[in-house]
């Protein structure tokens, strides 16, 4: 019957819908899938951040502090000098004697989260 | 032909609340059964919406709660537009899934007082205080605990010094638990009703396997095949395909971040927030604009329609409403992260939890317990054979065929 062939015409198309569909879904579980087996063979040698010249003993504060509230105390500092003229000991030039490269320290988690931290615009930092 | 009496013990109340969701054309309905003729959903044996208005009109409260045909309906208003007399079944059976889901929700209080609009407050007001409240021991927990943001791990979520992992797991794992220990009775009173009107025969007349009922419904859900069957509304089809994968994706992207620590597909550093053009990023902020775009043309088509065809209620709205919050919240915290806005961005992700935290907690009270309830009676509908016209009706089906046919 006609009706019944534009009824299977219909869900014809509703199944190819609902299978493209559920591919694009899985498409970042098969990317990390694919990274994993395809990647994840070789052996990562190299640790995420690269790990500070020990020029200096420790940071200006502790790791934790860094890691999740480093913007905050640069913000400040850019502050006190921008806008009162103090300028104290923390500079982002000190940073570099430890970090030596903004490619595979700054950049490295900036770049994993789609950030573009505007001090590198005045800032030289190789 | 034996025809069991029923006794009916009509509850006015129930009526009322009927009619009033049928915007008071419940009474018009003279049981000609064109809405069960016109249906493509509906079963051969015993069909809906027919039976239904006849229970709704003798106000056959406890019948038509355990009903689990309700759930098979999609409200697409084929039933509504073409019923000769105006009486809208297709907004009754919607208005009788509103009152089943008050009536199986447990505390029953708490079902009553979530379906109302003066609520609103409270109802955000308890996420947010729960959440509030949690951050405010989060210190004191992580002291006396000795949890810290983890240093050593390369495991980093840029929020977690406002919202550590363990509280953001842990608040959100209880408040689903807690909704789907609350919707397990009602989903075992509604799988038991299907079994008692539909599954005579015992199980070895099983139509089919659990497993095989549940694969076919996952497909059917999938695809969407009973939107389609509508004739009166296509655009539903567009609709909640783009709102079902938009949140599909987005489920899947939240259980892929929560539960990377313990992933291990995770090589490596895992960073969250991802990166714009990360491909899991790609798929949650697709997944955002299906779901927002869904929405507003659920809104759309509610406004279009409203006149002619089907009723609206406050569940209706507070559903979209919510999971158009959520998504503008996210894409509100995702935007406040690029452009750098330090306090703000915690801000906007506060509302997005408490937003996410109202859909998980009203689970069981609000319209979104329908993805469980309808699930539950099509499964139930395939493993006892209503679909397919194999369905043995039982005697309390045929009274009501019999009295019908009369």
């Amino acid at each position: 019957m006609p009706q019944h062939a534009a009824v299977s015409r219909q869900s014809g198309g509703q199944a190819r819908i609902a299978v493209l569909l559920v591919l694009l879904v899985l498409i970042p579980l098969g990317y990390s899938v694919a990274d994993r087996v395809i990647v994840g063979t070789r052996p990562s040698l190299q640790a995420f951040l690269e790990v500070p010249d020990t020029k200096e003993t420790r940071c200006v504060r502790d790791t934790a502090y860094m890691r999740y509230r480093h913007w905050e105390l640069l913000r400040g500092v850019r502050e006190e000098v921008v806008r009162y003229g103090i300028r104290g000991d923390i500079t982002i030039d000190k940073c570099r004697t430890c970090h030596k490269s903004r490619e595979r320290f700054c950049n490295k988690c900036h770049d994993a989260t789609s950030l573009t931290p505007d001090c590198f615009q005045c800032h030289y930092y190789p | 032909m034996t025809v069991e009496t029923a006794v009916v013990d009509p509850d006015l109340e129930f009526i009322r609340l009927l009619d009033e969701g049928s915007g008071h054309m419940l009474k018009r309905c003279f049981q000609c059964g064109t809405c069960s003729a016109t249906c493509d959903l509906s079963p051969d044996t015993s069909p809906f919406p027919r039976k239904e208005m006849a229970w709704a009109a003798w106000g056959m409260k406890e019948r038509l709660l355990n009903d689990p045909d309700v759930w098979l309906c999609y409200q697409c208003n084929d039933c509504s537009v073409r019923c000769p007399r105006g009486a809208r079944p297709g907004d009754v059976l919607a208005m009788v899934r509103r009152e089943a889901i008050v009536y199986h929700a447990f505390p029953a209080f708490v079902g009553r007082w979530a379906s109302q609009p003066a609520a609103i407050p409270l109802l955000l007001g308890i996420p947010a205080a729960l959440l509030t409240l949690a951050l405010l021991v989060r210190d004191p927990i992580q002291q006396a605990l000795g949890w810290a943001p983890a240093v050593g791990t390369p495991i980093l979520y840029a929020y977690s010094r406002m919202f550590p992992r363990w509280l953001l797991n842990g608040v959100f794992l209880a408040f689903t638990l807690l909704a789907l220990g609350l919707l397990a009775g009602g989903v075992a009173r509604l799988w038991r009703s299907m079994g008692r009107l539909h599954g005579a025969g015992g199980p070895s007349r099983r139509a089919r396997g659990l497993v095989g009922s549940v694969t076919s419904v996952v497909a059917s859900v999938l695809m969407h095949d009973r939107f389609v069957k509508c004739t009166e509304s296509r655009s539903r089809y567009w609709s909640h395909l783009a709102v079902f994968f938009g949140f599909l994706a987005l489920s899947l992207v939240t259980i892929w971040v929560i539960s990377a620590p313990y992933n291990p597909l995770v090589r490596g550093a895992f960073i969250y927030p991802f990166a714009f053009l990360s491909p899991w990023k790609v798929l949650a902020n697709l997944g955002g604009i299906a779901l927002l775009g869904g929405c507003f043309l659920m809104i759309w088509d509610r406004m279009r329609e409203r006149d002619h065809a089907s009723v609206s209620t406050f569940g209706d709205w507070a559903l979209i409403g919510t999971l158009i919050l959520v998504v503008f919240t996210g894409f509100a915290t995702e935007v406040l992260h690029y452009i750098r806005l330090e306090p703000h961005r915690h801000l906007a992700y506060f509302a997005h939890l408490v937003f996410v935290g109202a859909l998980l907690l009203y689970l069981p009270y609000s319209k979104l317990a329908h993805a469980v309830y309808r699930t539950t009676a099509l499964v139930a509908a395939e493993y006892f054979g209503r679909t397919r016209g194999g369905g043995r009706p039982s005697p309390e089906m045929a009274g009501t065929a019999a009295d019908n046919a009369r």
